[in-house]
């Protein structure tokens, strides 16, 4: 799951997830420029899924004299001042330069207060990426959750925060969940309270969003116990295998589920007719699965050509029947226009 | 205007051969700057009658650097020796290099960099970047190391010989080793050693300091001896130096030893 969107700073990648936390304030402990340059590409992307809610971050404020003599006390006075805003809990991510001088991050977070005041340690220099920041957040935030004993439904771990078809996605798995009648109880993390966190060990399954985060599923499967499915489902196939591994581990009998999707398949498959034959150049699979690209050549007899219409294989790639049925409707314009 | 800088191990006695280089100077007529580049920001004391001068980060800390004028920095001390002390943080926290960085910054600025002579008295080892600030563009060309006999002693002033040749090799660089100052140990051979040692690593021994008493008793009664026991042969030794820094135009760009090398070089006065 190596792409280039998955590279780039840790802390945008923390930050993804931190500021996914309704009752939460996140500390950037770092000069005003990390704080602003990250606020501006979460807003901005926020504002293009129709979100209007400001990410809570604020900036420890770093100057020259801190770095000198140190940037503990600017740290401890940003905590001051995120408690005013009464969060239920506080995330301080590092930055480069609180990172290199060495400061004691964890001493200053780790004094007493009434509300957990976290460190994800996320000094981009050390060489991680986005996704890395999203891991160690997501390992992080997990220490909020209690155990608790199994209740029949499901976390969905790690969603991609900042992809325009997260909520797309979303519904689609919660879909093919309630044809096994089962319902998701939190997603971990989005849109989600402190409250909320707090069920994570209580699950009866985590579904992972792809198999990049498999250390994070056995994370929560060490601590909780949780069993897990490693990704949300991609293709035709792919989606009834998911349901037939969602209903064997949750001890549910998966046949009518798997019946009646493939049933609505079908309808899609149906409904695409017209593409059938069409004169198309796949680019290579690059991030996108392979097999599913294979199946939906299998599927309509594509004429593949060296040039031509080269249809968009998003990345990531759309979740589920319906997330297939989005792409090929793209794919249907391009091919007609 | 001369601009030296001593470099040389942590706690071989930068700063008492700074403190009497600057103060026989001054005595000579000349205007001297000491600037102490050291958190420690004991550099200068002896020149103070004992005093810790305010340093450029306290106030930069205090006040910000823009409110900052000449007088809050410099410091008028013995023979008219005007200091300065770097400052930075407190062991274990921040970054002391970026705080010599800043200071020079401060200094530019206030157009504080200027006398017959500049003395920069610098941290032991030049442990990053901010330590070898005075060496850069602009700053000393020449750099003096002081060390003893000892092994770790030749060590350090060979590991501050790497970065005097990386800086010389800058298409700007003017950084040169000016020459290596021997305060002793009172070692057998010492003198002998270092000298093989100074020119092993194409230099030259400029002066042997002895080590005597009365450099503790100076610094109790928190004095150089040069103005403590002037008449002392102590204070002549410091002056012979003073003189010779004034005069000497050798500057070379040296050569490391291999730590093998090092280590022969000393068993090889050792051993004997």
């Amino acid at each position: 799951m190596s792409s280039l969107r998955n590279e780039g700073c840790t802390l945008t990648g923390a930050l993804s997830v931190t500021t996914a936390v309704r009752d939460a304030v996140s500390i950037i402990h770092g000069p005003d420029g990390c704080a602003h340059h990250n606020f501006s590409l979460l807003h901005a992307l926020q504002y293009e899924n129709d979100q209007l809610v400001l990410p809570s971050i604020i900036s420890s404020s770093l100057r020259e004299t801190d770095i000198v003599f140190g940037g503990e006390e600017a740290l401890a006075r940003v905590i001051g001042r995120a408690q005013e805003r009464h969060p239920g809990a506080i995330f301080v991510l590092t930055s480069c330069v609180a990172a290199a001088i060495g400061d004691d991050v964890s001493a200053v977070c780790g004094e007493v207060r009434d509300i957990p005041v976290m460190v994800i340690p996320t000094g981009g220099f050390l060489g991680g990426g986005f996704h890395d920041g999203v891991i160690s957040a997501l390992v992080s935030l997990s220490y909020l959750g209690s155990t608790g004993s199994p209740s029949g439904m499901v976390n969905l771990v790690g969603e991609k925060n900042l992809e325009y078809e997260a909520d797309a996605n979303f519904h689609e798995v919660s879909r093919l969940l309630a044809l096994l009648g089962v319902h998701v109880q939190l997603r971990f993390v989005r849109n989600c309270s402190l409250a909320d966190i707090r069920k994570l060990g209580s699950a009866s399954l985590n579904i992972m969003r792809d198999a990049s985060l498999s250390g994070v599923g056995a994370v929560l499967s060490d601590r909780f116990g949780t069993p897990s499915l490693p990704a949300f489902p991609v293709g035709f196939e792919g989606t009834l295998a998911f349901l037939e591994a969602a209903g064997r581990k949750l001890g549910i009998d998966s046949a009518g589920a798997i019946a009646s999707e493939e049933a609505y398949q079908q309808q899609v498959i149906r409904r695409f007719a017209d593409l059938q034959g069409m004169a198309v150049r796949i680019r290579e699979p690059g991030p996108a699965p392979g097999p599913v690209l294979a199946e939906l050549e299998k599927l309509f007899c594509f004429d593949l050509q060296d040039n031509g219409p080269a249809p968009q294989i998003p990345d990531p790639f759309p979740v589920g029947t319906a997330g297939l049925s989005r792409m090929l409707h793209r794919w249907r314009r391009l091919c007609r226009a | 205007m001369k601009q030296i800088a001593l470099y040389g191990k942590g706690g071989i006695g930068k700063s008492t051969t700074s403190t009497n280089i600057s103060a026989a100077l001054s005595l000579r007529g000349l205007d001297i700057l000491q600037i102490g580049c050291d958190p420690k920001r004991d550099s200068t004391r002896m020149l103070m009658q004992g005093r810790l001068i305010p340093t450029v980060m306290d106030q930069v800390r205090e006040r910000g650097d823009r409110a900052i004028t000449l007088p809050d920095v410099v410091y008028t001390g013995f023979g008219g020796v005007r200091c300065v002390e770097a400052g930075g943080p407190e062991p274990g926290v921040g970054c002391a290099g970026r705080g010599i960085i800043a200071t020079f910054q401060v200094l530019e600025r206030l157009g504080a960099l200027h006398a017959d002579v500049v003395v920069y008295d610098v941290l032991g080892d030049v442990v990053c970047g901010g330590f070898a600030m005075p060496m850069r563009e602009g700053y000393a060309q020449e750099v003096y190391l002081v060390t003893s006999g000892e092994l770790m002693s030749l060590y350090a002033a060979n590991n501050i010989c790497k970065a005097i040749k990386r800086l010389s090799n800058r298409s700007r660089g003017q950084c040169r080793l000016a020459g290596v100052i021997c305060n002793a140990k009172n070692l057998p051979r010492e003198e002998e050693l270092v000298a093989t040692f100074a020119d092993r690593i194409g230099s030259t021994l400029i002066q042997f300091i002895p080590r005597d008493p009365v450099v503790q008793r100076a610094e109790l009664n928190r004095a150089t001896v040069i103005e403590y026991a002037p008449d002392s042969t102590q204070a002549d030794a410091y002056r012979l130096l003073a003189e010779k820094i004034l005069t000497n135009s050798r500057l070379d760009i040296p050569e490391p030893l291999e730590i093998g090398e090092l280590e022969t070089l000393a068993y090889e006065f050792i051993a004997e």
